[in-house]
């Protein structure tokens, strides 16, 4: 096995198991603004609690989540040392926005969040929610835009074989950015709205006493994912267009894709400019999920009168239905991604350039280390999440009022 | 330009090991076989300050990114062994200390907490290693790739990732008598003092092994301040221990906190203008201005990201003003 293969399968275990976190994170935050902006407003009790059970599930899945986005970040200049050399004036910028401007607030806003239920003005507690919303989905769309330019490279020049900036507007408006940033943002909104669903079906099967509290949840975790769903088939659709023009490789056949083909082999000598048909594939599945939920909300109607929680049988559908956002996810960055290849930037960059100069060896152990690493802590992430959703929301850790008593020594109240 | 943007990227790098030094020094003192309300105290102090600690590090990576991105590439995959080594740390603290609170079995909870000590050693060891690295050079080619990793296992790197481990672990213990109510400040106080000279012996072994290294020697351009530095660290550290002998916990972690910025700004002042020196062709060394990005990305990031330092610092700052003061039976608990 060759360098370049290890440092791609590498890519893919991280990434896939990186936005696996992120779409929790950025569906749930939404609905927890949501719900702790519907409490400060209206002021009744289930608004807290709601914002209490579900945000702790929130953080703890955030938490781990981060240290996956680190491996992801230093991956770049690990494994593809190639891609910080030839492309990293234009391909840095907006990563380095992203960390600066987003990542860091988001992070410390929650921090402080967390830790300060009783100790903030509620209007300050709120607000550092809305923060770390208004952060994650300004982290997502400077992601987006460093993706977008791999997949599209716009607004440079080639001086001295390297790439140099000349239009920062241009990556704004790259026509791959857009519907896919709409696109990511609504399978987030799908899965988190998925996941509050499921995990109250659960507690409604169960005859969880809370039934007040799961009925309103489960509400609004379908009324999202249906909301969500359409757009996110409508984004998902709309990239056809302007993705078949600019990368006639990435969906199959016709005459431009063997032009450009043609193209690249005058200009970058032979070889093989075919993507895997694995990312098709993929994509095929992916629309099939997204058209299985999309039939599946039809049961939305049910939510009046409860019928919805009277038959019992819908509630099994929204349980069962919860791993296939999460396939369909995957599915969807690998048609984006493996579609891209032979190129680390479309067209202009092969991977072979891109990957760093390391041995086999040192690119597997840090494959075999960081897989087992990450691949471990999104299996206890769903452990945990699974065990704190089926505890039930009588008395989350987060957000406890602090013991009246003053002893020194605090207690731990988190068990 | 560029020297506004590593002065940057020099200062998230050292508020990371300042901050992120006491994350793991706390970690690292979950193995001080204590009981187990001594590490749910520990880590109660630590608390509101655990995500806001570790964003440095993902800013200065940010930074490297954006406005070094030659740099980049060489310096992470050319110290590919230290820097893998210190991510995995960093990963398992900040997993485990979230994760350590969750089971309800107490043999669960010593579990987690082993994987937070680990980790914090990971983390100190990579930190450092890469550091150490620095400053005795790399085998670099002018084709840019790197012999193999064996240029890392040298006594001076080992002796500048020990030091490192060190300084963090006393700057754990300082930051603990900051925040843990005054009964068990006082205790933490007497570790801090006794982890000092430790601290002392390490980086006077680095230096020495530093001076007398061939590597070292050529890679330093300014060996003024190579000696220097290393000088004012051993006097912070001498200011800690006697700061904590007065109780004074705030002047003590004052100086432990410079203690951890210093060797920063040993590695970018000593090496300057170079930052990766080759150890087998002069001419493959990577300047500073060699390793920046171009300058329209430089004056774009300039415009987007300078403005909003002052807002970084200051939300970071809220978070202490917060939560300032010591632990009491009334602090929340969420670790």
């Amino acid at each position: 096995m060759d360098t370049l293969f290890l440092a791609r399968l590498q890519f893919a275990a991280t990434t896939s198991i990186h936005f696996l976190f992120v779409a929790v994170t950025l569906g749930l935050v939404t609905l927890l603004v949501g719900v702790q902006t519907a409490g400060f407003i209206t002021g009744k009790p289930v608004y807290e609690r709601l914002t209490r059970f579900w945000g702790q599930l929130y953080v703890i899945n955030y938490v781990l989540g981060i240290a996956t986005g680190l491996v992801m970040e230093f991956q770049f200049g690990l494994n593809w040392s190639g891609l910080s050399r030839y492309v990293g004036n234009v391909f840095g910028a907006p990563l380095a926005v992203e960390t600066l401007l987003a990542f860091v607030l988001e992070s410390t806003f929650l921090g402080m969040w967390i830790f300060g239920w009783h100790q903030l003005r509620k209007g300050v507690h709120l607000a550092l929610l809305w923060g770390v919303a208004l952060t994650a989905y300004a982290s997502a769309f400077w992601v987006m835009v460093g993706n977008a330019w791999l997949q599209h490279p716009v607004g440079y020049e080639i001086r001295d074989g390297v790439a140099h900036l000349t239009d920062f507007g241009a990556m704004l408006t790259n026509p791959t950015l857009g519907f896919a940033f709409g696109h990511v943002i609504a399978a987030s909104l799908v899965t988190g709205g998925m996941l509050m669903a499921a995990v109250s079906a659960y507690h409604l099967i169960r005859r969880t006493p809370d039934f007040a509290f799961f009925r309103k949840s489960l509400r609004i975790g379908l009324l999202t994912t249906a909301v969500a769903v359409v757009l996110l088939i409508g984004f998902g659709f709309a990239q056809f267009g302007p993705t078949g023009e600019l990368q006639p490789t990435k969906f199959g056949g016709g005459p431009d894709r063997d032009a450009l083909v043609a193209e690249w082999t005058a200009k970058f000598g032979p070889g093989d400019y075919v993507p895997p048909t694995l990312s098709n594939v993929g994509l095929g599945f992916m629309i099939l999920i997204g058209m299985g939920l999309f039939f599946g909300l039809l049961i939305v109607p049910l939510l009046w009168r409860d019928w919805l929680i009277r038959l019992r049988f819908p509630l099994w559908l929204v349980l069962l239905a919860l791993p296939f956002p999460f396939v369909a996810v995957i599915l969807g960055w690998i048609a984006r991604e493996v579609g891209r290849q032979p190129w680390a930037v479309y067209g202009l960059l092969p991977v072979e350039k891109a990957v760093s100069p390391v041995g086999a060896g040192l690119m597997l152990t840090s494959l075999i280390g960081f897989t087992l690493l990450l691949g471990t802590l999104a299996v206890t992430n769903w452990v945990l999440l699974a065990r704190h959703a089926a505890r039930g929301a009588h008395d989350p850790a987060l957000g406890r009022p602090p013991a009246p008593d003053t002893d020194t020594r605090p207690q731990p109240v988190f068990a | 330009m560029e020297l506004v943007w590593y002065a940057l990227f020099g200062l998230f790098l050292a508020t990371y090991l300042v901050l992120g030094g006491y994350d793991y020094g706390v970690g690292l003192l979950l193995a001080r076989g204590a009981t187990e309300e001594r590490r749910r105290a520990a880590l109660t102090a630590l608390g509101p300050f655990f995500l806001g600690n570790e964003v440095w590090l993902v800013a200065a990576a940010g930074t490297l990114l954006g406005a070094f991105p030659t740099l980049e590439g060489e310096l992470l995959s050319g110290f590919y062994p230290a820097v893998f080594g210190a991510l995995a740390g960093v990963v398992l603290v900040t997993a485990g200390v979230q994760l350590r609170s969750r089971p309800r079995a107490g043999s669960a909870r010593t579990g987690w907490d082993r994987v937070v000590v680990a980790g914090s050693v990971l983390a100190a060891l990579g930190w450092g290693a890469l550091l150490g690295g620095l400053l005795q050079g790399l085998p670099l080619h002018a084709d840019r790739h790197v012999d193999g990793v064996g240029h890392l296992f040298t006594p001076f790197v080992a002796a500048v990732a020990l030091a490192m481990l060190a300084l963090v672990a006393v700057q754990g213990a300082t930051f603990l008598t900051l925040r843990l109510p005054a009964a068990g400040a006082a205790s933490l106080g007497r570790v801090a003092r006794r982890l000092v000279p430790v601290a002392l012996a390490a980086v006077a072994v680095a230096t020495v092994l530093g001076l007398l290294s061939d590597r070292v020697r050529a890679a330093v351009a300014r060996p003024a301040v190579a000696v220097l530095l290393p000088l004012l660290l051993v006097a912070a550290l001498l200011m800690a221990r006697a700061a904590l002998g007065r109780a004074r916990s705030g002047v003590a972690f004052t100086a432990t906190s410079a203690a951890l910025a210093l060797p920063v700004v040993l590695v970018g002042v000593a090496l300057w203008p170079r930052v990766l020196v080759s150890t087998v062709d002069p001419t493959a060394s990577l300047t500073v201005a060699d390793g920046a990005a171009s300058g329209p990305t430089l004056s774009l990031l300039g415009w987007l990201v300078l403005p909003l330092v002052p807002a970084l610092l200051g939300f970071q700052a809220m978070c202490w003003w917060v939560f300032r003061g010591r632990t009491d039976g009334r602090a929340p608990v969420y670790w």
